[in-house]
């Protein structure tokens, strides 16, 4: 008999602008609350992403089996490069050359000639090797270094807290007792890689007065295993070393990164649950000031329901318009803002997970800020709602 | 209504205490496969020697009969091949000791200063020599901390290891 009737679309359009100040504040509210919600999560993808893009499963990392998973500690004799070389069949070659790459990863303190302050940065005495296991880094800038020169990664600014301005081609370092020029600058797709500053081993372990090494990484030819190279660890009892796929060893540091990750989604249920409870007290002041205008429009024949959906549909078209904003703000200015974070520095990325997480952030904002206040609005009796000042 | 709430609190108040009840018991070594059963031998070999006593002794290619304990490291097997360390036993693993509770006892982390010398690798290897490309564990149906007499071949490096390509293995308990 009678049709369930709609309050119009635009009605809720032209309510929202009727109180410009209350919308604009409110909308600057939930583009705020979405705005952290990306942040925080483009942060935890940023992270995710440097650990998985550092590792390549046919790259097996060799080192001190007292080192647990901290490379840094680690310590192999120098001749463990030439012997895994020469006893296993399954490392890849190219043009004559071995999938063997001899590293010395260390954490040190280092200064710009030019400026003053300590900063402490992540150096990897390498060999031309290493490019080959590493497929992912590529110079952008300059050349491979030779003696007294070092390649700086995209991120080392970062990590070093520094202007990059320090850091371009012909610029010095200084470290473990001697100067360093900048040769060239690279880029690794987002690795871990990216925030350490390479330099020739040679040349490294004559600075430093020590000839062993902290890792070997080998990389295996198509179809060898990696069971082969833990095999001769194994059976070399006396060199003491451990072979650990270079995606599990990344893993295992994700593992370790995990109380981050979960304290990053807890801010991110916290902020969101504080954006909620601003949407509910907005929506709470708006109900109550129009008591008059939702009891007239029963009198005039709407039912209940429709003036409620068209209280949660104002609550939507503005949170949805927040959560607009706030990912234009998140896309244009925070995605590959680069953040300095213990070991490392990562890019943070803005990505379709970060977007699905924010917006559906922003559209909860809406829904569940607007549904008390609505139930409440409705339980007003026309009479009495007429009646209100 | 209540009553299905408490009755439903209830069962679930049962059900977690019977689910945490404490580290579920490590579960009893499965037996050797199909292809594993030629190398587990059904009588201990005679002869039997300590890890030490071979590594001291044994020379390049010669026959040995090895007696010890699988470990000496958190993860004594190789993944993918039929091979696995062995360490004497004059060396105690963790549990055994007061007041240990180690997770990895077979690791011997207690003795790291001595346990270089006192471990081997034993390889199940086929006809090519080659050790066989099935985890030890299913092949022979073996599991940490077991005490195992090999019978094979003694391969010696320059810096003092042992390896020893088994063609039988025992299992003392």
């Amino acid at each position: 008999m009678f049709r369930f009737r709609l309050l119009p679309w635009d009605y809720g359009i032209r309510n929202l602008f009727r109180r410009p100040t209350r919308t604009a504040l409110t909308l600057a509210a939930l583009s705020t609350v979405v705005l952290l919600v990306l942040v925080v999560a483009a942060f935890i993808r940023g992270l995710e992403g440097s650990l998985a893009a550092s590792g390549d499963p046919s790259v097996i990392l060799v080192y001190s089996i007292n080192a647990s998973s901290d490379i840094e500690n680690s310590s192999i004799p120098a001749r463990t490069g030439a012997l895994l070389s020469a006893s296993l069949d399954g490392i890849d070659k190219r043009f004559g050359q071995s999938f063997v790459s001899p590293e010395l990863y260390i954490g040190t303190r280092i200064t710009s000639v030019a400026d003053g302050p300590l900063m402490f940065g992540i150096v990897r005495g390498v060999t031309p090797a290493a490019p080959m296991l590493r497929r992912q880094v590529q110079i952008t800038e300059g050349n491979w270094p030779g003696p007294g020169e070092i390649l700086v990664g995209r991120l080392v600014p970062t990590k070093l807290g520094c202007d990059p301005q320090l850091l371009t081609i012909g610029s010095t370092l200084h470290f473990d007792g001697r100067d360093w020029k900048v040769s060239g600058r690279f880029t690794a797709g987002g690795a871990a890689f990216e925030s350490e500053i390479w330099v020739p081993l040679d040349d490294y372990q004559q600075a430093l007065k020590r000839q062993d090494l902290s890792l070997v990484a080998v990389g295996l030819a198509p179809g060898a295993m990696a069971s082969d190279v833990e095999l001769f660890c194994k059976e070399r009892v006396d060199l003491e070393i451990q072979a650990v796929r270079e995606t599990d060893y990344y893993a295992s540091l994700q593992t370790h990164y995990r109380p981050v990750r979960i304290l990053g989604w807890l801010v991110v249920s916290l902020v969101a649950g504080a954006g909620i409870f601003a949407g509910l007290n907005t929506m709470y002041g708006a109900v109550v000031g129009r008591v008059r205008e939702l009891s007239t429009l029963q009198a005039i024949g709407f039912r209940r329901r429709a003036i409620a959906i068209s209280l949660i549909q104002e609550s939507l078209l503005l949170s949805t318009a927040a959560s607009l904003l706030a990912c234009l703000i998140a896309v244009f200015i925070v995605n590959g803002a680069a953040v300095r974070f213990t070991m490392g520095a990562f890019s943070l990325r803005v990505d379709s997970v970060v977007i699905l997480v924010g917006c559906g952030t922003g559209l909860l904002l809406g829904l569940v800020g607007a549904i008390p206040p609505a139930i409440k609005a409705l339980r007003y009796s026309v009479l009495d709602g007429l009646k209100a000042v | 209504m209540k009553k299905f709430v408490s009755a439903a609190l209830l069962s679930s108040c049962v059900a977690l205490a019977i689910g945490c009840s404490g580290p579920a018991a490590n579960p009893p070594a499965a037996g050797p496969s199909a292809e594993g059963a030629r190398f587990r031998l059904t009588a201990e070999p005679a002869s039997a020697q300590d890890v030490k006593a071979v590594r001291e002794s044994a020379k390049d290619e010669e026959e040995v009969t090895i007696v010890g304990r699988i470990g000496g490291d958190v993860n004594p097997w190789v993944e993918g091949q039929a091979a696995f360390m062995v360490v004497d036993n004059s060396l105690k693993p963790c549990n055994e000791k007061d007041d240990d509770a180690c997770t990895t006892p077979w690791d011997y982390c207690c003795d790291t200063d001595v346990l270089p010398q006192s471990k081997a690798m034993v390889k199940i290897v086929g006809d090519d020599g080659r050790p066989l490309s099935t985890d030890a564990r299913k092949l022979l149906g073996l599991k940490e901390l077991q005490t195992v007499v090999v019978r094979g071949k003694a391969k010696r490096d320059d810096s003092g290891n042992l390896t020893v390509l088994a063609d039988g293995v025992f299992v003392r308990n």
